[in-house]
Formats: structure tokens, C-alpha cells, sequence
């Protein structure tokens, strides 16, 4: 096999980062400095944030069973687009919430870090699932190939436990990261549960 | 598998497609040699969703494994379930009660449907056509109710135990399952007119991606890929198990092999489905639906093989043991890791946009083929 | 048992070590036994015979590695599981010119097990990331490693049983 093809196979240019990552074990923190803006205008980021907020764009990024749920979330019954969130672009420079349904492997966490890196700032993760959480039911003494959290690569906003969650709890988990944002929950009116 | 070797002389580029590709269904990635707009040579390249299915299987008790086996393929996992706790079974030669093999047989054609009708939503997905995979997730969420209502899940089921089934069903079971098939025979009608008669859908699947007979036996395709072929090759009919060789259903088959003919056998599959389950819901036996099966069950020692038909052709699980609880290996052989493996040979010299349709015709589950 | 008693005497003549085996119980019909050389003509033969390949696959059991070979037909019922310890470099002869399907098998059995299948067109890994691709995961340590005969029915006679010298350890 020619040299050119082997380099062509290797597109991951986040390799060894993604391994430092997750050999480190604990939380990726990303640079709280690099993620300030330059200029700070309260208002505007207020109504900017209400709007980004009902206006989310996922990404489709389905790695496991998870994915099914979120397709789920999407079609007939459950019907995301209530809460504006159902313009799935497959394209992470058109996203701006990157939904991690399912398991991340050794392999796959390169190119999990490209799609975040390609993402245009701001942008939001949501942790779907125990494999996306901890590494779920493969997180076992003999693993050697799952990433035991994609927390460890990458920074979540919202975990959504379940394996698979229901798409209720997906939806929560959006609404979750709506309250995030703006610090209000929506839509209104707003649902208190008892006490 | 030559890729980069050949072609020196012609004027090829590299293309990219995935692992994040919303037409690979999952995590594949397929890097392929293109001279303009038709492909070379396409190259698959796997293992992002390699998940250690087999360490695992290996390193837990056969009981502790059970839940992982929906995680293979979590669309058709009853199937899964079906083939591992048939492996346990014939091993240790316990049998399950008649009616447990019942409830089996209706529940795993159930998944059967509710696996194919997102395979016909998600395939037209990929054709461009975005309004059928509404109304088969309609129709697909039915089924989840009547499931979970029965196994307690929606997606990834451990229904199946050995020795029988965890619940037994009831009446409201019965009820829904047979306004389900009232209900999805009313539907077909609507999906022909929609999609089957569709002249666009016919120019853009026909003749593409032709399957043959000799190409299927050189990679060991099964599945709906080889009846399309023409040869009715199904793991329920030629090797049965359970109660299968009780119900009267034709296995159907296509004559080109194309995806057209591909998309004719899942559709016609779906409606035996559908008379298995009536047969199986007219005749359902009384009685127990789990029998005692000892705690700490140990496997005698030697080596077993079990083959079922999921929903995307043979899935055989063959288990070595040392006769501990725990196998000595388990080796899962997935339907869609051979189907996916003459894609290669399927596609060379072919438009890429059809490339989508092939890869929609195989009907691949990424974290399946990885395991 | 629908296997014809052609097949058995063609894999008699191969030469292979054939056993009949109870299909209710373990769920296949012959139990072939070859020497590593032997598993091109095996291969070969059961193409001439129109079976296809299940799958490939390995396991780690003393002295050596064994190769499994599942095969199956189209049109009766028979299933062939063909056994081969590989040589005693860690090699095996490929398949993959007879079944194509053999080329993906025996590159994932050359990631989990380390195999090298000789005279194979591309044997890169398949499913671990290149990085890793000499982690062998499927390899088991140590005392977990058995002698063939004790994962084996007792009546199938087992490559390993030969050479008790070199028994392996009980478990755990
Ligand atoms: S959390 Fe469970 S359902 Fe989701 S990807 Fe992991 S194993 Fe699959």
C-alpha cells in the first residue's frame, strides 16, 4: 500500500490529543480565558442567548443505539420542533448543540474533537446516554477500547442518563440546556413540580 | 483493498465519506478513489463503533451477558436475544415451555417490522424523499407501546430469560397486537401508492447495486440482500428453530438482486411478519411461560454454534466453553459484517449518489458489524 | 443428518479428522479437524461443494491458537466447523482468494488474536485504530489459557491433547 493512501487513512489529526485526554481520566476543562468575548454587552447577550435558545441546531450525530431515541425525538410522535429544536444539519459548521448519542470509541474520539473543533462558537453539548455519561455497560475492568465519558474530551452541558434514555428525557435534557442559557426555563408557562 | 496500488495512470482523487455521515447510518466511513463523479474503488473502513462485545462475553457469566446482546444490534434485539438464549438452551438442553416459544416467535417479528419499517423510512431518507419516515416511525412507535408495555423497554430489550420469557403477556397484548396488524395491513396500500409506484423512486433504485447468487456465496451474504438475489435462503425455513416449522408463511425473493428487488422482499417480509403473528397470536397455548432453571447454571464443556434469521440476515453465535459458567469464548457473527463486506466489489465504477443507495439497500447497523 | 456421505469421504481424503456431531445439542454437523496446510484444499473443496463462509474467527487455547471456519449451504442443511491450529511461527494460510468474505474476517481475527495470515492481499487492521493495532485483545493471560482438551467435548479429540507436557493451568 502506497505511503499517500496510509496518510490518507490517518485523517485524524487529533489522535494523540484525544488520547491525552482521555488517559488524564478526570474532566476536560477547556480555557475558561480563551472562552471569553472580547466585548461584553449585557442586553444584547441576554436577547441573543433567548433566541439562540428557541432556535437550537443539532447536529446529527448518531453513534449507537442512542441515536434511535434521538431520531425518535424528531419524527411523528415526540416532535422536537415544538421546542424549536428540529433542524438536524449534518454539518457541524451549520450546528450549534452537538447531541453525543452512544458510545465513543478509541477510534471514533479523534474525529469527535475534529467535529467539535469545526463547530462554530457558541455551541453546547449534550451527553445522551450512560455510554456518552461513563461508558455504560462497557465500562468494565477488561475495557480497552471504549472512552469512559466523552467528559473527558470534550465539555458537556447536560447529561441525559439512560440506556437509552426515553426521548422525554432527551426533550428534558433540551429544555435543560434552554434554562442554561438564559436562566428561565422554557417554553412558558413554566412547570413546577411538586412538592 | 488494492486502493492506491492501481489506477496510477488515471487521473483519481480521494474522497471521504464519514465516520459522521448522515447516509452511513452510524459511524462508517468510507474513503474511496473517484474520478470525477464515479468511484474507483471504495474502501469501508470500521471499528468506530467497536464496542468489546466479545471480551465482555467472555469475561462475565452467560446470565450477566444477556443485556449486552440487545446492545449489538438494538434494532432487531430480540433477535439477539433470541439467538443467545437458544445457544444457552441447546447447550444445557433445557426447553422452554410452549407458549414462552410463542410469545418469543410474536415478539421477535414484531422487532422484525418495527427494524424494517425504519430501515424503508431511513433508506427513502437517503433517496431525498423526507416525508415516508414520518409515517413509519408512526407506525414503528405502535409497536414500541405494545413491546414495552410486555418487556418493560423500549429499544434494547432482555426479555428473553433461558427456560422462557421474564413476563407473561395478557389479554391487552393480544388485543393491541392484532389492532396493530388491522392497522398496518390498511397501511401498505398507502406506502405503494406513496413509494412502490412512485416514478421517481422506480428510475432512481432500479438496476442499481445488482446482488448475484455467486457474489452473495463468495462474501456469505444472507439476509434480505440474498433473497434478492432469487435464493430463499432463510435461517427460519432451512434451519428451523423454536416453533417456526408450526407456521405457514412464504419466504419471498426478488429476481435482479438490484435495490429495487431489495426493497420489494423487506416490504413483502413485513406482511409475513404479519401472518406469522396472526397465526401464532389464533393458536397461542396456555400454560406456564418460564420453566425452573437452576441458579448457577453451568455450561458443559465443549463448543456450540446457534443461528437465527435477525433482520438483516444469519446472526450465529458460537460459544466455546470450558464448562465454568463463564464462556471460554463467544464468537458473535453479525449478519451485516459480511453483507457490508462486498460492498467494494458492488460498487466499483458506480455514480457516488448511488453508492448511497447501496449503502441503504444493505441496511447497516454500525455498532453490529463492529461489535 | 441430511450430510451426504460424499462430503464426509471427500474431507476424509482431504486428510482431516471428521466427526459426526449431534446437531440438537451443538447446533452444527461436522466437526473437521486439519492441519494448517490442509485449510486451502478444505476451503477450496467446500466452494466446489457451494457452501458459503459464516464466519472466521480464532480461539486462544494451548499449544496454539486454533482457527475456526464455520460453513454453511444455501440449499440443505449442513454446518461445517473446520478447526486448524496455526503453524509455529503464528501463521496461517489465507483464505481470502477463495472467499472473498474471508479477507475482513481474517483481518479482524489478525487484530483481536495477532494471526498473520500468509499470502493475505491487506492485512491492516480493521477494527482498532491504527495506533493500537497490536493491543490483541482476545489474547487471554496467563493461567487463563487452557490446553484443547479441556474446552473440547471429550470425545473430540482435540489438537492439544498430544503433547500433555504441555498443560496448562487450572482456572483462577
Ligand atoms: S447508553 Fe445504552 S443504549 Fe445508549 S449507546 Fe450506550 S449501550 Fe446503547
Amino acid at each position: 500500500m502506497g505511503e499517500e493512501k496510509k496518510s490518507v487513512l490517518r485523517v485524524h489529526s487529533y489522535a494523540e490529543l484525544a488520547h491525552r485526554r482521555e488517559e488524564s481520566g478526570g474532566l476536560y476543562q477547556p480555557d475558561a480565558a480563551e472562552e471569553q468575548p472580547i466585548i461584553r454587552l449585557d442586553l444584547v447577550e441576554n436577547i441573543l442567548n433567548l433566541c439562540r435558545a428557541n432556535s437550537l441546531w443539532p447536529m446529527t450525530f448518531g453513534l449507537a443505539c442512542c441515536a434511535i431515541e434521538m431520531m425518535c425525538l424528531g419524527m411523528a410522535r415526540f416532535d422536537m420542533s415544538r421546542y424549536g429544536a428540529e433542524v438536524f444539519r449534518p454539518s457541524p459548521r451549520q450546528c450549534d448543540l452537538m447531541i453525543v448519542a452512544g458510545t465513543v470509541n478509541r477510534k471514533m474520539a479523534p474525529a469527535l474533537i475534529t467535529l467539535y473543533e469545526q463547530m462554530a462558537a457558541p455551541k453546547w453539548v449534550i451527553a445522551m446516554g450512560n455510554c456518552a455519561i461513563s461508558g455504560g455497560p462497557f465500562a468494565v475492568r477488561e475495557n480497552y477500547n471504549v472512552v469512559e465519558g466523552v467528559d473527558r474530551l470534550i465539555p458537556v452541558d447536560v447529561h441525559v442518563p439512560g440506556c437509552p434514555p426515553r426521548p422525554e428525557g432527551l426533550l428534558e435534557g433540551i429544555l435543560k440546556l434552554q434554562e442554561k442559557m438564559t436562566g428561565t426555563r422554557y417554553p412558558f408557562p413554566q412547570f413546577k413540580p411538586p412538592r | 483493498m488494492t486502493l492506491g496500488t492501481k489506477n496510477q495512470d488515471r487521473h483519481s482523487f480521494y474522497l471521504n465519506m464519514g465516520p459522521q455521515h448522515p447516509s452511513t447510518h452510524g459511524v462508517l466511513r468510507v474513503l474511496l478513489e473517484m474520478e470525477g463523479e464515479y468511484i474507483l474503488e471504495p474502501e469501508p473502513v470500521i471499528g468506530y463503533g467497536h464496542r468489546m462485545q466479545e471480551k465482555i462475553g467472555e469475561s462475565l457469566t452467560w446470565n450477566a451477558f444477556m443485556p449486552n446482546t440487545a446492545r449489538i444490534d438494538y434494532l432487531s434485539a430480540l433477535m439477539y436475544n433470541h439467538g443467545y438464549v437458544g445457544l444457552i438452551e441447546r447447550m444445557t438442553g433445557i426447553e422452554a415451555p410452549r407458549r414462552a416459544e410463542y410469545i418469543r416467535v410474536i415478539t421477535s417479528e414484531l422487532n422484525r417490522i418495527a427494524s424494517h419499517l425504519l430501515w424503508l423510512g431511513a433508506f427513502l431518507l437517503d433517496l431525498g424523499a423526507f416525508t415516508p419516515i414520518m409515517y413509519t416511525f408512526d407506525d414503528r412507535e405502535q409497536i414500541l407501546d405494545i413491546l414495552e408495555d410486555v418487556t418493560g423497554s423500549r429499544l434494547t430489550y432482555c426479555y428473553y430469560r433461558v427456560g422462557g420469557v421474564s413476563r407473561d403477556v395478557d389479554g391487552t397484548f393480544v388485543e393491541g397486537t392484532r389492532a396493530f396488524i388491522r392497522r398496518l395491513r390498511s397501511r401498505f396500500p398507502m406506502y405503494d401508492d406513496l413509494v412502490t409506484n412512485n416514478i421517481i423512486f422506480i428510475k432512481r433504485v432500479k438496476d442499481i447495486a445488482q446482488f448475484t447468487p455467486d457474489m452473495a456465496m463468495r462474501y456469505g451474504a444472507t439476509g434480505p440482500i440474498l433473497r434478492s438475489t432469487g435464493i430463499g435462503y432463510d435461517i427460519r425455513r432451512n434451519e428451523p428453530y423454536s416453533v417456526y416449522p408450526e407456521f405457514d408463511f412464504d419466504i419471498p425473493v426478488g429476481t435482479t438482486g438490484d435495490c429495487m428487488d431489495v426493497y420489494l422482499v423487506r416490504v413483502r417480509e413485513m406482511e409475513q411478519s404479519l401472518r406469522i403473528i396472526e397465526q401464532a397470536l389464533d393458536s397461542l397455548p396456555e400454560g406456564p411461560c418460564m420453566t425452573k432453571v437452576p441458579r448457577r447454571l453451568k455450561l458443559p464443556q465443549g463448543d456450540a454454534s446457534f443461528s437465527v434469521e435477525a433482520a438483516r440476515g444469519e446472526l450465529s453465535y458460537y460459544l466455546v466453553s470450558d464448562g465454568s459458567d463463564v464462556p471460554y469464548r463467544l464468537k458473535i457473527r453479525p449478519p451485516s459484517f459480511s453483507n457490508l463486506s462486498l460492498l467494494p466489489e458492488l460498487c466499483r465504477n458506480m455514480l457516488l449518489s448511488d453508492l448511497v443507495m447501496a449503502l441503504g439497500a444493505l441496511d447497516l447497523v454500525i455498532p453490529e458489524i463492529d461489535r | 443428518m441430511t450430510t451426504p456421505n460424499k462430503l464426509i469421504n471427500d474431507l476424509r481424503n482431504l486428510p482431516a479428522t471428521v466427526h459426526e456431531v449431534d446437531y440438537r445439542q451443538w447446533g452444527y454437523h461436522l466437526d473437521v479437524l486439519l492441519e494448517a496446510g490442509r485449510v486451502r484444499g478444505f476451503a477450496g473443496m467446500l466452494r466446489a461443494h457451494r457452501f458459503y463462509l459464516v464466519f472466521v474467527s480464532a480461539v486462544h487455547t494451548a499449544p496454539a491458537i486454533e482457527i475456526i471456519y464455520q460453513f454453511a449451504c444455501y440449499s440443505r442443511q449442513c454446518r461445517i466447523l473446520g478447526r486448524a491450529a496455526v503453524t509455529d511461527n503464528g501463521t496461517m494460510p489465507t483464505i481470502s482468494d477463495i472467499y472473498d468474505g474471508a479477507n475482513w474476517h481474517e483481518r479482524e481475527t489478525r487484530d483481536m488474536f495477532g494471526v498473520l495470515f500468509t499470502g493475505h492481499p491487506y492485512l491492516e487492521p480493521l477494527l482498532l485504530p491504527e495506533e493500537e493495532a497490536d493491543r490483541k485483545p482476545l489474547l487471554k493471560n496467563g493461567s487463563a489459557v487452557k490446553a484443547a482438551d479441556r474446552i473440547r467435548r471429550p470425545n473430540q479429540a482435540g489438537i492439544g491433547t498430544a503433547e500433555p507436557h504441555q498443560g496448562q493451568e487450572r482456572d483462577q
